[in-house]
């Protein structure tokens, strides 16, 4: 069980900011994009632009894998623009 | 003179009020610094010929704020002779000309406080998790810096 946080367009498509969601403790970041826009098909359409955060380190959403303890947070990132 | 007393300080805040440049350039003041240089960040009210209202800002807090503390680390490796620091951005509705950011570092020579607020201003725009939307009379744009390694340029 993780926290899923969503930001900026991410948080738009997906009609909210946070939520639960259980996913498998050892899986991709591509399979755990593939899961969560299972939950939120309009996220499809950003996929090329965004990227993780996990437990605020910066992934991108390939086949690196990822090891996951309960609570733990995953951001999705769109194209940042502070400054 | 005991220079062990005036310990290096970062001075990280996201705040949605009114940003001050006064209150930024004195938390870095320190009198072992000859130097104190600044860096302002404002709103434009146009972008490719449309009128921009007003910005807004969102940002992954407490992400946001473990990056930027990062840079501040990064700056004291380049540039160990630097004192402090103070990264203040906005979060929420800035209207135009206002400040959105507020960089100030104090070093003992001018050459690494210039240096270490442009290397802040630039690192912040490609790592730290804050987003912003441009908001025009009839629609609104979420902004992606060039920095960002994972935006799409080329659409």
């Amino acid at each position: 069980q993780v926290s899923v946080l969503y930001f900026a367009r991410s948080a738009e498509l997906a009609g909210l900011r946070s939520e639960t969601l259980s996913v498998p403790r050892r899986i991709t970041a591509l399979q755990l994009w593939e899961e969560i826009v299972r939950v939120h098909p309009r996220l499809a359409v950003i996929r090329d632009q965004v990227i993780f955060a996990v437990q605020q380190e910066y992934v991108l959403l390939g086949d690196q894998l990822l090891v996951l303890q309960p609570g733990d947070e995953v951001a999705i990132i769109p194209p940042i623009s502070g400054g | 003179m005991d220079e062990s007393e005036d310990v290096p300080k970062d001075f990280i805040k996201l705040k949605s009020e009114k940003l001050s440049v006064d209150e930024v350039s004195e938390l870095v003041i320190s009198p072992y610094c000859g130097a104190v240089s600044l860096f302002i960040g404002t709103t434009r009210n146009n972008f490719e010929g449309k009128k921009v209202i007003h910005l807004e800002y969102e940002a992954y807090t407490s992400m946001a704020e473990t990056e930027i503390k990062k840079i501040c680390r990064n700056v004291r490796e380049k540039w160990p002779s630097v004192k402090h620091i103070a990264v203040h951005h906005r979060l929420g509705v800035v209207p135009i000309t206002e400040a959105s950011v507020i960089i100030a570092v104090s070093s003992p020579h001018r050459a690494e406080s210039l240096e270490a607020v442009k290397y802040c201003i630039n690192t912040l725009k490609a790592s730290v998790p804050i987003w912003k939307k441009e908001i025009y009379e009839d629609e609104y744009s979420w902004k992606e810096n060039k920095e960002c390694f994972w935006a799409n340029s080329e659409k």
